[in-house]
């Protein structure tokens, strides 16, 4: 056994995080760790890697019980992990963090030994390779994009040659290339006998990978499946403890007139071009690519955030010019809720009022000045509507669940009664319950007339929620498929460049 | 690329020396030089501490008034028996300790770095003349001034240490595991707990470091004259972290260099003797001086100012590397 | 069940400022306690009167840092707007609402100033206002030369810094009321204080909520450099004079006040009543020492105590309250690592005991080398011959840790043991003509029996002094006078025109009339010398072949005056004499000039004879120019004793002043003597 935890317990000032938790992990296999947001699964990694120490319970690491656990030991025993957030120096060179990761046995020894920063630069190189990218190890890290970032943890983790590897949602960022390539390592390593424990809300990725699946809910094992006994139906159904019969609440609608339209819309800043694109009254147009195809970057543009400089945007038919967010949303009347929920989404330390209303302050205040009693009442009426589960309205929007965080974010956007809806993965790392909540609400409001851009990653939730499906690649448009036509196969062959297939 | 505000300084520091070869080629002279460099020591060595202390995201304003307290300090002890070098290493310590006291605030007690600094400033100061009432430190043993050497190969044997540790400091930043740590620690505090660097630690490090720093400098300042005031290191703080900062040390943390810092230290340290030379009246010279600051800092701008556009600057990176 | 209501601890102390309250509680318990009339309107309204101006700056920084920035420059801008408004009103003919006028605008450009950098540029504020902290000082100190005092201002003006409403509530405080109303409602009411704190918690964040993140952020530095201005003006009416040092050092006084009102430097969290807070939680400390006549020093260690003390406290508190939220999603909140608390227990422990052990020793080597009848501690001075009623008199210097008063000090204590009177010593501890006013306030409400004050800024005491008269309290000044209807007697040891012309005549003397010779001064904008200054050049006129060719400021730092001295030895060559003018610039141009080795620069000034006897005895000093210090501090409290109790009548001409025998009274002058020349035939008769 690689790993062997028994009885964990870990409570944070009296919240019980985990409660009982046991795992193992035997050489050559990959072990899926799935759980609602909440369950515990990153405390249990956190345990296991050294960050946090547990309450009660046993650990065994390569067969040794640890006391006193810290993550320069968890290293030295051979374990590494790559965090949802990648944990790398931005200020610090690619293949400078490689070898830090790599060379820092930890602070007692070695603190006056030299860093060999010219053997670094070959090395980093070659286990970029090996996780599957070309990335110039001398870059600053600041300069990638997320997903690279992410490849430079893999490349860590290979290099530290451990025996355990924790990927702690590893495609969360990652376009379905990427993915692929991920997967391909984790074959490898499998096969060199290292164990993985393999943590991911995308429950088809665990089907396909995975040698044995435990489920967490509430801090507590639920259960432990071995390959062949879990489809994603049980695993919901164990997650959630009930089945979910429809997953994709959508609705066929009669489309309205055409709201917004871009035509070979570009921005050099963003790095997109040539994007022309429409969205109707009451559609969901679905946006597939990898990740860094433009996604994202089109969505920033509309909202002002990066200004277009080429091509041209019609709202309602006239051409306008979207120089701001502040802009884009009191004048012309478009909402984006951004991809980054804790950075960008909400802000963590404001109650749930303040996030409602940051966005449309003129509707809670009078000659700019606050009306507390409006604003009360207008996110009370937000959150009724959204079901954010919170005791009270002043609860800070950070003590909240994923699922309720993306909720008060949603609400913020709500408020602003928005005509043209952008949603960048509106349920990245939102748990399943708030997920279908939140694919209601997209109905609901397509029911209204709100036209909407969905952004996301995950293929069954683009093309079952989407009217149409707009693909892109490389900064620019791939295709567009209409309901009828789109597959997760057509969307994703569109997004990878392969020529002829829409 | 990384190296722009280095070269920016170097040539900020041509154009003041071209102006002065030009205007006053007295200021060249070996002897002006030589007491230029013994004037900025002080700052230069605080400089170093300091530079590890922002470096690590942190900031110490209590540099000046411990360096107050510790040239009293420098002076009692050597009055009260001990052998000079013995004394110098009581300093140091002695500066270590007050250092200690900030680190362990700042990195354990979690206390922002400016607040416990800002509380240490005053304490210390007002402490200091609490108890010596204004008294200079008199009648320093024959053995003090000057180690008990003459004047030059005293001040030849500072200037070579002060040379060493520049040097330590600039080639351990950045080719020792634990000159890296500072950065690390600075860069992502949450990355560097996962990578086995105790950020927490490194942060106390810095500050004790500085202090100690901060002893050596006042013990090596105070023994080039024959008394020792007991206000000495006015505005030390402002001048080190000016120089610092001046330097292009990210004030974020996580960025900079020890060339930087020096460069920036001997930019500001030419500024005023150079008004001097050049017969401009000392009544415009804090104006010129702040000027100078605010040049230098803003010759970088244009990335600066794309950074904000964005309030994002890794996002806007990924852009641009994108397109 | 959703609340709408807010905890009410979390409504009103969202950042732990109860514990200010306690803070104050315990101040003010203590205080009345062991002060003289603390506990009285009277004080209450002058406590507040004080505060006026750092309690502006204070305010208007709040929202800065509650952003994430400092503004740094906010004294120096108190200083350049207090020049341009006394050179409009004075130079420029302006009237005073026009001249208020221009100040403002003034510092509402400074703030643009900053505004622009931080802004536009994208220069971290720290960076910016550290830059503007020189500049705007040193636009002040060039304009002014230093030394330019503008005064004389008319009376109606003068009341807005000096008046009271009905004989209690001073004049400014309806003006900082409303500016601390408006702030708190821009704070904490208005839609833009509420993008001020999503800035704060987090400026991405706040974009992509569409807040145009530079606009409310060039606001708050801009209405900064507008209330600096608004302060300076304040200021001018308060002290009645107008100078380049106006504000030196409010930007930190203000900032510790932001800070412990529980502002978080990290942005997002603060409130503009837990500013007043701790603002009036460092006024009441600095009142009640000043009343309980305890050293005015422990204002800077109490500080730092509580400074220390309350956000630490803060952040404890602060901790557990996250666990009674519900289960924070694991992804989002980074627990904090646990503390080993009891490791860190023993580690700070180490740290503080240790560095009590550093104090306690220096304290006991720096006492035990100190002269044997230096008294510290406690101003109070016991013993002495019994007497029906022990006069309390008052005594400052202009800066209490320059040497040159401290052995002033030891000469009033003396006096006072022999005329069994109570000494209260105490004054600001650098030159600084508000904190003079202030102690003198103290002073009266505390009712001490006579008052004697070295004066920093005639205009400005003057009025204090003679609302000390007008109580019946005998007010004297020594070393500087103040204006002749302000004070009884002015103990006066040597007139400006004296010093000047001595130091002057004795600097020809010893150049034999002609040459080349450089001053190097305390700081440029110290009164008294410039009024030396002044005298100097006028004497000068007699001797046409000596010529004046540079004066350097020293900063009062021994170092930064022998580094001047070391660069004027080499760009002017041809110097032949070094004259200092202040206690400190002296002795480090003397080692200055050894060090290079210079046999024929002389070396000469004012300054204490003990700081120089090293240097008279190797001749690089040829003569210090000084009056007996100790003399004077006995001949003051010794005259100060006398007329309390009656023993100096009106018309006097001359009084016995115990050991100093037989001294002259000239009006209302008391005569010390003339300055003594100091040289290697007397010094070593002299101990101070």
């Amino acid at each position: 056994m690689l790993l062997e935890a028994a009885g964990i317990r870990k409570s944070f000032a009296g919240v019980h995080a985990l409660r009982g938790v046991s795992f193992d992990l035997r050489p050559g296999e990959v072990h899926a760790l799935v759980g609602e947001n909440g369950a515990g699964k990153s405390t249990l990694v956190k345990i296991i890697a050294g960050a946090q120490t547990a309450d009660a319970g046993s650990l065994r690491v390569a067969g040794q019980l640890v006391e006193h656990y810290t993550p320069a030991m968890a290293r030295a025993l051979g374990v590494a992990v790559v965090y949802q957030q990648p944990a790398l120096f931005p200020h610090l060179t690619v293949a400078e963090n490689i070898a830090l990761a790599l060379e820092s046995g930890g602070p007692s020894r070695g603190l006056w030994r030299r860093v060999d920063w010219r053997a670094s630069d070959g090395r980093a190189r070659e286990l970029l390779a090996r996780a599957g990218c070309v990335i110039d190890p001398r870059r600053l890290v600041s300069s990638l994009s997320m997903p690279e970032q992410q490849l430079v943890e893999i490349a860590k983790a290979i290099g530290a040659r451990s025996r355990v590897l924790i990927l702690d949602e590893p495609t969360a960022s990652l376009g379905t290339r990427e993915a692929e390539s991920l997967f391909g390592v984790i074959d490898s390593l499998r096969a060199a006998g290292a164990g993985i424990v393999y943590i991911s809300h995308r429950l088809e990725e665990i089907v396909r990978i995975a040698d044995r699946a435990t489920v967490l809910r509430d801090g507590q094992t639920v259960a432990t499946l071995a390959r062949g006994a879990f489809g994603p139906a049980e695993l919901i159904r164990l997650m959630v403890g009930r089945e979910i019969s429809a997953i994709f609440p959508k609705c066929e609608l009669p489309l309205g007139e055409v709201v917004l339209e871009t035509r070979a819309l570009g921005s050099r800043a963003a790095g997109i071009r040539d994007v022309s694109l429409s969205v109707r009254a009451g559609e969901i147009l679905g946006l597939a690519g990898l990740g860094g195809s433009g996604r994202t970057e089109f969505a920033e543009t509309l909202f002002g955030l990066t200004p277009a400089d080429a091509g041209e945007i019609l709202l309602g038919g006239r051409p306008v010019r979207i120089g701001s967010p502040s802009e884009a949303i009191h004048r012309h009347r478009i909402a984006y809720l951004p991809e980054d929920r804790c950075r960008h989404g909400v802000v963590l330390e404001m109650p749930i009022t303040a996030n409602t209303t940051l966005a449309h302050l003129e509707a809670v205040s009078r000659h700019g000045w606050l009306d507390n009693a409006a604003e009360r009442s207008l996110t009370r009426g937000l959150v009724e509507r959204l079901r954010v589960k919170t005791d009270s309205l002043y609860t800070p929007a950070g003590a909240l669940s994923g699922g309720n965080q993306q909720k008060v974010a949603l609400a913020r956007w709500l408020g602003t009664r928005p005509a043209v809806l952008i949603l960048d993965e509106p349920t990245q790392g939102v748990d399943v319950g708030s997920k279908s909540e939140i694919h209601a609400l997209m109905t609901d409001l397509a029911k209204q007339g709100v036209a909407m851009i969905m952004i996301s990653s995950d293929l069954p939730e683009i093309v079952g929620m989407s009217d149409r499906i707009a693909v892109m690649h490389r900064g620019s448009l791939a295709g567009i498929l209409n309901r009828g036509e789109a597959t997760q196969e057509r969307v994703l062959s569109l997004a990878l460049g392969a020529a002829g297939a829409a | 690329m990384r190296r722009g505000r280095e070269v920016a300084l170097a040539l900020a520091i041509l154009a003041v020396a071209a102006v002065m070869a030009l205007g006053a080629p007295g200021f060249f002279r070996f002897e002006n030089q030589r007491d230029l460099v013994m004037a900025n020591m002080p700052v230069a060595i605080v400089a170093l501490g300091m530079t590890l202390v922002i470096l690590t995201g942190q900031i110490d304003i209590s540099v000046g008034s411990q360096f107050a307290v510790l040239s009293v300090a420098a002076g009692v002890l050597a009055k009260s028996g001990l052998p000079t070098p013995a004394a110098a290493v009581a300093t140091c310590l002695a500066g270590a300790l007050a250092g200690a006291l900030n680190g362990a605030l700042v990195a354990y007690a979690r206390i922002p770095s400016i607040v416990v600094t800002l509380a240490t400033m005053v304490a210390l100061r007002d402490g200091l003349r609490w108890v010596t009432q204004g008294a200079w430190v008199q009648d320093l043993p024959p053995g003090f001034q000057w180690f008990g050497q003459s004047q030059a190969s005293s001040e030849a044997l500072t200037f070579g240490a002060v040379v060493l540790l520049v040097a330590a400091f600039a080639w351990g930043l950045g080719n020792l595991a634990a000159g890296r740590a500072f950065y690390a620690a600075g860069s992502n505090p949450e990355a560097a707990r996962l990578a086995g660097i105790d950020p927490a630690r490194v942060v106390f490090a810095a500050f004790t470091i500085t202090g100690a720093l901060t002893g050596l400098a006042a013990f090596a300042n105070a023994v080039r004259f024959s008394q020792i005031p007991s206000n000495a290191g006015l505005g030390l703080e402002l001048q080190v972290i000016a120089a610092v900062i001046v330097g292009g040390v990210a004030v974020t943390g996580g960025q900079g260099s020890v060339a930087g810092v020096l460069e920036g230290v001997i930019l500001l340290g030419m500024i005023g003797p150079a008004l001097i030379f050049l017969n401009i009246s000392a009544y415009w010279e804090r104006a010129i001086q702040g000027a100078i600051i605010l040049a230098a800092v803003a010759l970088d701008h244009g990335k600066a100012t794309r950074a904000l556009r964005r309030a994002d600057a890794a996002a806007l990176e990924n852009h641009a590397q994108r397109a | 069940m959703l609340s709408e209501r807010r905890p009410w601890r979390e409504a009103w102390f969202p950042n732990g400022e109860w514990m200010l309250l306690v803070v104050l509680a315990v101040e003010i318990a203590v205080f009345s306690a062991i002060g003289k009339n603390f506990f009285t309107w009277a004080n209450l309204s002058e406590v507040i009167r004080l505060s006026v101006e750092l309690g502006l700056l204070a305010v208007a920084l709040s929202p800065v840092i509650l952003t994430g920035g400092i503004d740094l420059s906010v004294g120096s801008m108190m200083g350049l707007a207090a020049v341009v408004f006394g050179a409009a009103w004075r130079d420029g003919h302006f009237s005073i609402p026009a001249a208020a006028a221009t100040a403002l605008v003034l510092g509402a450009a400074g703030g643009s100033l900053n505004a622009l950098l931080i802004t536009r540029f994208g220069i971290p504020p720290i960076i910016v206002t550290l830059g503007t902290y020189s500049l705007f000082r040193g636009i002040a100190e060039g304009i002014t030369r230093g030394a330019v005092n503008y005064s004389g201002f008319p009376a109606p003006f003068l009341r807005l810094g000096q008046g009271y409403w009905w004989g209690v509530a001073p004049v400014q405080l309806p003006l900082f009321l409303l500016v601390v109303a408006g702030y708190a409602l821009l704070q904490h009411r208005s839609t833009l204080g509420r993008k001020l704190y999503a800035i704060g918690f987090s400026a991405a964040g706040a974009r992509y909520a569409g807040i145009r993140v530079e606009r409310p952020v060039a606001l708050v530095y801009v209405l900064s450099g507008l209330v600096s201005s608004l302060a300076a003006i304040i200021y001018v009416a308060h002290l009645g004079q107008a100078k380049s040092d106006a504000g030196t050092g409010y930007e930190l006084a203000a900032i510790t006040a932001v800070v412990l009102g529980g502002t978080s430097v990290f942005g997002g969290r603060g409130t503009i009543w837990g500013t007043l807070a701790g603002l009036f939680s460092i006024s009441v400390l600095q009142d009640g020492l000043r009343l309980a006549a305890l050293p005015s020093e422990l204002t800077g260690v109490l500080t730092g105590a509580v400074l220390v003390l309350t956000i630490a406290l803060g952040r404890a508190r602060r901790a557990p309250r996250r666990a009674r939220q519900p289960a924070p999603s694991d992804a989002t909140i980074e627990e904090a690592p646990e503390m080993r608390n009891t490791q860190l227990a023993v580690l700070c422990a180490a740290v503080l005991a240790g560095s009590l052990i550093v104090a306690g020793t220096n304290i006991w080597l720096v006492h035990s080398l100190r002269p044997a009848d230096a008294v510290t501690g406690a101003a109070l001075m016991p013993a002495g011959p019994p007497a029906s009623h022990r006069p309390v008199i008052a005594m400052m210097p202009k800066a209490k840790g320059d040497p040159y008063f401290v052995s002033c000090r030891e000469g009033a204590e003396e006096a006072a043991r022999e005329t069994g009177a109570d000494l209260i010593w105490d004054g600001p501890t650098g030159l600084d003509p508000a904190r003079q006013n202030e102690v003198v306030e103290g002073w009266i409400t505390r009712r001490v029996d006579a008052i004697a004050v070295s004066v920093e800024n005639s205009a400005g005491i003057s009025t204090v002094l003679r609302k000390a008269r007008e109580r019946g309290i005998r007010v004297l000044t020594w070393d500087a006078d103040a204006a002749p209807d302000a004070r009884d007697y002015f103990v006066n040891q040597a007139t400006p025109q004296g010093i000047g012309f001595t130091l002057t005549d004795e600097a020809a003397r010893l150049m034999g009339g002609q040459g080349e010779f450089a001053i190097i001064t305390g700081a440029l904008s110290a009164a008294n010398q410039n009024a030396w200054l002044g005298f100097i050049k006028e004497r000068l006129a007699q001797y046409p072949r000596m010529k004046l060719v540079t004066i350097r400021p020293s900063d009062d730092d021994r170092d930064k005056g022998f580094a001047e001295t070391q660069t004027v030895l080499k760009v002017y060559p041809q110097v032949k004499l070094i004259m200092g003018i202040a206690t400190s610039s002296v002795p480090a141009a003397a080692e200055a000039v050894r060090q290079s080795g210079r046999k024929d620069v002389f070396v000469m000034g004012l300054s204490l004879p003990n700081l120089n006897k090293p240097y008279v005895h190797q001749g690089v000093v040829q003569a210090v120019v000084l009056w007996n210090t100790k003399d004077l501090g006995y001949l003051t409290v010794y005259a100060a004793a006398l007329l309390v109790r009656g023993q100096i009548p009106p018309g006097a001409t001359g009084f016995e002043a115990g050991r100093l025998g037989a001294i002259e009274i000239r009006g209302d002058q008391i005569l010390l003597g003339k300055p003594v020349i100091f040289n290697k035939e007397n010094i070593d008769r002299f101990n101070f």
